[in-house]
């Protein structure tokens, strides 16, 4: 634990010392939304929302879309090891699991930051309301949050440089947030994609979100898809894992 | 349990097999180091000392074999042997972006120091390694003899029983190739066991502690660096002449090549006296003599039956910041 604790820290630091990629990872999104915003409010009308106005759709979709592109952090978090040469250093300090916790943490604490700066700025800035419990969508952040960063780790396990990391990454994000509704309402999307989108861990967090958003839901509303988007962090966590104990060597190149 | 710890060999290693696919990179490595010693592992390049070095730092699983580290079971409890084990490996591993009081006190925390005992330890580091004035730089901003000191430092930030160091000094200059041997000399001073693995082997001959040879992933010779120089290499006396060296007899098996005469010998005063007595009036004709002492490549020759590589040079350390 108190290495698990230290490599968490030197995360941190390394993250806060590289600021420009959080920032964008903040500050894009809040772009995005006022794009999206105007085509939303009309989604939603045909969805059979009146009275909103877009946010609801426009502000939880740039939410997941964004987290989902923050799992380029995740993998540039063990590229910089292997690229800097520390890797080997770290792991005869340290074992697998704990620099899998300790690198996991912040980057946990920073999705859960940007989707509650996100939501915040929704409600200050672009008219969002929550018609259902905050409580209940501020806890629901914390699966969609894990669920993104298992993602991550699970990219850097099926990978080995850094430009396929950031194709792959990129190219993920894109598809698992078109395919699960958050970048236009699953209802206006083919039929085909509305039958695979269940298998994208962003249909999941959308779900939750818009029940929390458009259907005033509460906690109950919400076990359903944070039980899903659990066991897909479980998922993706154990595969990385076990990729993690091949000990491949990655490479910037 | 203090009384164990003590007393057993900083590094204790038998039998250790590990095999790629269907190549032995260890084939029955048997080896031991007491607190203290400076144990040179010699040999060229894909002898298997860096797969050495990575089973007992934990970072590769053998096939067969112990690692002891301070009397603890290195594949069996790797979680005890850790903090008792400091790695320097072969590329360098710094974080470029972080100051070098940063880098050293992660390494430190990561070994289990306090936050303050692990800000002293950065600062006194810094100073045995002559960087007391750059703890406040950026690693990225020093230069490759810095960076080498500082991975070198950043392995005992944790003051472990056992330093492991890769090729400490590939690509540095001779001042700070001098420095590191130097902090290896301290730090084994302070009791510090150090498995120095290089394929430079003059770097050994002047640390002057005890020697293993590795040769295609077994230990061919191992002992103190001057008894296997007595046992192995012999001194050779070359004498120059102008024009055609004498006929003399010496009688230690001289080769003629040109104008130099090259006797190996135990007794190089005794062979120049006699050589010279031999020549006769032809001695006025001798313009030099030199008594060459081979090093450990003629040890490396005598036990292997081959030359030991001379531009045998480690990969690029890859990564480097």
């Amino acid at each position: 634990m108190h290495r698990s604790r230290v490599v968490a820290r030197q995360e941190l630091v390394l993250l806060v010392r590289d600021p420009l990629p959080l920032v964008l990872l903040l500050a894009v999104p809040l772009v995005f939304i006022a794009f999206l915003k105007p085509a939303a409010f009309l989604a939603l009308i045909v969805e059979g929302y009146p009275g909103t106005t877009g946010a609801e759709q426009a502000v939880p979709g740039a939410a997941t879309t964004f987290s989902l592109f923050a799992v380029g952090l995740v993998g540039l978090s063990f590229f910089r090891e292997h690229g800097w040469g520390t890797w080997p250093r770290l792991r005869a300090a340290a074992s697998v699991s704990e620099v899998f916790v300790g690198k996991v943490a912040p980057l946990v604490a920073f999705a859960l930051l940007q989707l509650g700066f996100l939501f915040a700025a929704g409600i200050l800035a672009f008219g969002l309301r929550v018609r259902g419990s905050l409580g209940a969508l501020a806890l629901f952040c914390l699966p969609v949050a894990i669920a993104s960063v298992a993602l991550g780790l699970l990219l850097v396990g099926l990978v080995r440089t850094l430009p396929q990391l950031n194709a792959c990454a990129n190219l993920a994000a894109a598809v698992l947030a078109g395919m699960g509704g958050a970048l236009m309402p699953l209802r206006l999307l083919p039929g085909w994609v509305r039958t695979v989108a269940p298998a994208s861990p962003a249909y999941w967090a959308m779900r939750g979100f818009r029940s929390v958003l458009l259907d005033g839901g509460g906690m109950r509303a919400l076990l359903l898809p944070g039980a899903v988007l659990s066991a897909f962090a479980a998922l993706f966590f154990v595969v990385s894992l076990g990729f993690f104990k091949q000990r491949r060597r990655l490479g910037w190149g | 349990m203090t009384k164990t710890m003590t007393e057993a060999p900083a590094l204790q290693v038998s039998g250790l097999w590990k095999r790629y696919g269907g190549t032995a990179a260890l084939a029955g490595v048997d080896l031991s180091i007491a607190p203290g010693e400076i144990l040179g592992l010699v040999g060229p390049n894909g002898a298997g000392k860096t797969t050495l070095i990575s089973v007992v730092a934990g970072l590769l699983r053998p096939d067969q074999g112990t690692v002891r580290v301070a009397g603890v079971d290195a594949v069996a409890q790797p979680d005890a042997v850790r903090p008792l084990v400091g790695l320097a490996p072969q590329a360098l591993g710094l974080y470029p972006t972080l100051t070098v009081r940063e880098n050293l006190t992660f390494f430190a925390r990561l070994a289990g120091m306090a936050p303050g005992d692990a800000r002293a330890r950065a600062a006194s580091l810094g100073a045995a390694f002559g960087m007391a004035g750059s703890l406040g730089r950026r690693v990225q901003t020093l230069s490759a003899g810095e960076h080498r000191r500082i991975h070198v430092a950043c392995a005992m930030a944790g003051r472990p029983r056992l330093l492991l160091l890769d090729e400490p000094t590939a690509g540095v200059d001779q001042a700070a190739r001098a420095d590191l041997l130097d902090a290896a000399r301290s730090a084994a001073a302070t009791g510090i066991a150090i498995c120095y693995a290089t394929h430079h082997l003059g770097e050994v001959e002047e640390l002057d502690g005890s020697v293993a040879v590795l040769h295609h992933g077994r230990i061919v010779a191992s002992g103190m660096v001057r008894s296997l120089l007595a046992a192995y290499a012999r001194p050779v006396v070359e004498l120059s002449f102008a024009g055609a060296p004498p006929a003399v007899a010496p009688g230690d098996g001289g080769v003629l090549q040109g104008d130099t005469l090259s006797i190996p010998t135990d007794d190089p005063g005794g062979t120049i006296a006699r050589v010279v007595a031999a020549a006769g009036p032809d001695a006025a004709r001798l313009r030099s003599v030199e008594v060459l002492r081979p090093g450990l490549g003629a040890v490396f020759a005598a036990v292997t039956g081959e030359p030991y590589p001379r531009e045998a040079a480690p990969p690029e350390a890859a990564g480097a910041p």
